[in-house]
């Protein structure tokens, strides 16, 4: 542990590498496409010439229609698809941040055999860090999801919701300077869903990460981040880039707010746009 | 607890009571022949009687059994896992592990005499070649069906391919595994009885014997012990499953 | 001792059972006795050991008696059973079947014993030099039977085997030709001729050597049918014997008849099968009392031996076991 006071920091991440850099990674995205080919069917174009460009430890969503390509360019970003055109920089040096990168499913996808803690611990272990580590850190993730209680069920026992949670955990254990998620909290009850949204944008402003959320919700999109991209229908373009007019303070109160309505009606427009009609 | 015990078991042990009954009451009537069908009763004598012969011919198939269960598994998983490694070793050598399955073992169990020679080896050996492809074959489909976000999560943490095999893949697999081998148990009986017919030993000669000294009593008293066989290797895959997948579903029972 | 009974029998006798039990009012035996038809199940394909049965069909014995005869069965038959569940009228076993059926509670008898001198032995290779089955057993190596065999009792009882390792035969003379210290049971008609063809310089010395000696190739029937049909049973015997008499004269034809149903065996097996069971079918009480007589004591020695051999409770009277066919042309007695 480094003596040297991180405000940003909470108390459950262990301190960053001493540098001056700042603890999100950029993301820079030029002309990306990815076509998937299959024998007997015709080319399907998912991502056409997108380009992106994320500040370090900013807070995107990506905001498009279901079938978009939208998870197709996180995939790509996450290094899990490849670019069939157009390249791909992370930070100032451009190459993929070595276990700097989290990924977030649309479902938890969590090892059934595993309890909660074994879950969460598994990125440690598959990166060869030591058992001590990798139990204290994922204690820590652990309760910084508020799941402290249930480190010992296994992902039968617990609820939908709850077992996002554990998702969630899993992708901070590293402690990423990248945290892409697609559609985490899709398939969640609203009140459940609204939780967790109060509980990742608390996250990302206690740790400086960098977050890339894709979802289909405006009022998730607005809600959560500070920049919106807007795509069109597949093959995936960027409609708009949008910031958020919103103060950084956000709780249940400004659902209710002009300014809320006001920048959804944005995102909504752009969104009809882009899926080729007029607004 | 006790309410399940009930459940479990009331059920099949009034068939068999039943069953029994009215099988010994219905063979009586008919006057059916000792010849043909045995009363139920002279079964169970016959297997009193011949319990020093049986009991020690039932440890030896059910040694054999376990030996071939045992390579079934272990060389059933392996090339499950081979075939798994790409689609085309799985098309270039999945339709030979087909082989074991049509294979008449019947017909080939002689061969298995002059191969292995007499006696235990060729009796494991035929309770291998039956019972191996419910193992290869489920083991493979579970190991197919790994959740393609997992294996991204996995690639994500730049998993090593044993780490992807042993702490995603195999643990994934286990209940079609575990199917597959609640298949190949019942297989592998079958399997080391007709073995024992060409190869020697355990229950197989006993039933040739009583059915070259027309003791179809003991016929079935020998073919009652073979499928207790079966049955408690049965038993044994289903608590082991249970066990080993009762934190996987919430109401503690397999797939 | 019918030889050989394939492992299938499991099987057959399941489902024999199975048939048995709308058999036991004998609706087909009802149906083809209106029909003058009979059924005989045979434990085997067609080779020399059945030449007089086809024969007989072919010179028309049985016709000329009014006997329709229809053959059946084949390897892994459960003839006892069949017989004794009156799927068939007649079947081929082996005389210790019939005690053995005896004991169990059926009532089967013979009535022609084709082999008056048991056509089983133990094939060695030539090479090993012995002279006896005593020999061979003393000298000890692998010996291929079909477990549960009386004679192996007998063996066990009679000489020393404890040299020897007992395997089951898988009715495959491979692993003889391949083992030079393999001895096997063998049918003198068949695996010592095939052993031949293949190469090897095969010995046999004949169970009967032993003091084993059960009449082989029986025919048998139940009691019952027996005392009913006493002129019926007396015809198809007479049938039985003429054409027994025709193949041991000439087995040309019969043998070109049989060598279309079995194609495995060749002419030339079939002719040194039929010389070879010669001299065990027709011995001098053949020659005095007819091919396919049976006597008295040779019934009560089988059923002392298989007593002592603890395969049977009690030796059953010598005289239920079978029905001489002489007796039933005078006015039939009462069997039991």
């Amino acid at each position: 542990m480094t003596p040297s006071p991180l405000p940003r920091y909470p108390a459950f991440m262990s301190a960053p590498e001493p540098t001056a850099a700042p603890t999100g990674v950029a993301v820079r995205v030029r002309g990306a496409c990815r076509v998937f080919r299959s024998a007997g069917e015709a080319d399907v174009v998912a991502v056409d010439g997108v380009d992106l460009s994320i500040a370090a430890g900013e807070f995107v969503a990506i905001l498009g229609p279901s079938g978009c390509g939208k998870s197709t360019l996180l995939r790509m970003i996450a290094g899990l698809e490849p670019l069939d055109a157009g390249d791909l920089g992370f930070g100032a040096g451009g190459g993929a941040p070595k276990n700097a990168l989290a990924y977030v499913f649309q479902d938890a996808h969590l090892l059934p055999w595993r309890d909660v803690l074994a879950n969460v611990a598994l990125p440690l272990e598959l990166q060869g860090r030591a058992s001590g580590e990798r139990r204290d850190a994922a204690l820590r993730a652990i309760a910084a999801v508020g799941l402290a209680d249930a480190a010992r069920r296994h992902p039968a026992q617990l609820s939908g919701g709850m077992r996002m949670r554990v998702s969630l955990a899993r992708a901070l254990v590293t402690e990423p300077r990248l945290l892409l998620l697609d559609e985490p909290f899709a398939a969640l009850d609203e009140i459940t869903r609204q939780d967790l949204d109060d509980q990742l944008r608390a996250l990302w402003a206690a740790t400086g990460m960098t977050v890339l959320f894709v979802t289909h919700s405006i009022a998730e999109a607005a809600f959560l981040a500070e920049r919106a991209v807007v795509l069109t229908r597949r093959p995936a373009r960027v409609v708009l880039e949008h910031a958020l007019d919103l103060p950084a303070q956000r709780d249940a109160a400004l659902r209710g707010d002009a300014r809320f309505a006001r920048e959804m009606s944005v995102l909504y427009e752009a969104l009809r746009r882009g899926n080729g009609k007029a607004a | 607890m006790k309410p399940r015990f009930v459940e479990t078991f009331v059920p099949p042990a009034a068939t068999f009571l039943l069953t029994t009954a009215a099988a010994e009451f219905g063979i009586r009537a008919a006057g059916v022949s000792p010849l043909l069908l045995p009363t139920p009763s002279a079964v169970a004598r016959a297997a009193l009687q011949h319990a020093p012969t049986l009991l020690p011919a039932l440890a030896m198939t059910a040694q054999a059994v376990a030996i071939g269960l045992a390579l079934s598994i272990a060389l059933g998983l392996l090339v499950a896992i081979a075939l798994s490694t790409s689609r085309w070793v799985e098309r270039a050598f999945y339709p030979y592990a087909i082989f074991f399955q049509i294979v008449p073992i019947v017909a080939i169990a002689p061969l298995l005499v002059i191969w292995f020679g007499y006696g235990m080896r060729a009796v494991v050996a035929a309770a291998f070649i039956v019972s191996v492809f419910p193992v290869i074959a489920n083991s493979l489909a579970g190991l197919l069906s790994v959740d393609p976000a997992l294996r991204d999560l996995f690639r994500l943490y730049g998993a090593s391919g044993f780490a992807r095999l042993w702490k995603l893949s195999l643990p994934w697999a286990l209940p079609n595994v575990l199917t597959g081998l609640r298949i190949a148990a019942g297989l592998a009986v079958i399997g080391a009885i007709v073995g024992e017919f060409v190869g020697g030993g355990g229950l197989g000669v006993v039933v040739l014997e009583a059915m070259r000294q027309q003791r179809t009593d003991l016929v079935f008293a020998a073919v009652l012990h073979a499928a207790a066989l079966g049955l408690a290797l049965f038993a044994a895959v289903n608590a082991t499953s249970h066990f080993a997948l009762r934190r996987w579903h919430t109401q503690e029972t397999e797939p | 001792m019918s030889r050989r009974a394939a492992s299938k029998r499991a099987v057959a006798i399941g489902m024999a059972a199975l048939l048995a039990i709308p058999a036991c009012g004998g609706e087909d035996a009802a149906t083809r006795a209106t029909a003058g038809k009979v059924a005989l199940a045979l434990n085997w394909k067609p080779e020399p050991e059945f030449g007089g049965l086809y024969e007989a069909q072919r010179m028309d014995a049985f016709a000329k008696r009014g006997i329709t005869l229809e053959l059946t069965g084949g390897p892994g038959a459960p003839v006892v059973q069949m017989v004794e569940a009156g799927k068939v009228e007649f079947g081929i076993a082996a005389a210790d079947e019939v005690v053995l059926a005896r004991d169990r509670g059926a009532d089967i008898v013979a009535v022609f014993a084709t082999y008056q001198t048991n056509p089983q032995g133990i094939m060695v290779h030539a090479a090993r030099g012995l002279h006896s089955l005593a020999d061979v057993f003393a000298a000890g190596g692998t010996l291929a039977v079909e477990p549960g065999v009386a004679y192996t009792k007998f063996f066990e009882k009679h000489y020393d085997l404890t040299k020897m390792k007992i395997v089951p035969y898988g009715y495959s003379i491979a692993p003889f030709l391949g083992d030079p210290t393999l001895a096997q049971q063998v049918f003198v008609t068949a695996e010592p001729i095939a052993a031949r063809r293949q190469g090897a310089d095969p010995q046999v010395f004949l169970i009967a050597e032993s003091g084993f000696n059960p009449y082989a190739a029986v025919v048998i029937t139940t009691g019952a049918r027996a005392r009913a049909e006493t002129k019926r049973l007396a015809d198809f015997v007479a049938a039985l014997r003429e054409g027994w008499r025709g193949y041991l004269d000439d087995p040309t034809l019969a043998n070109a008849l049989m060598g279309q149903l079995n194609k495995e065996m060749d002419a030339d097996t079939f002719r040194l099968g039929a010389a070879a069971q010669q001299p065990l079918i027709e011995d001098a009480f053949a020659k005095q009392s007819g091919v396919g007589a049976m006597s008295l004591e040779r019934w009560a020695t089988l059923g002392r031996q298989l007593q002592e051999l603890g395969l049977i409770g009690a030796a059953p009277a010598p005289r239920d076991c079978f029905v001489q066919v002489e007796t039933l042309q005078s006015p039939p007695e009462p069997l039991r």
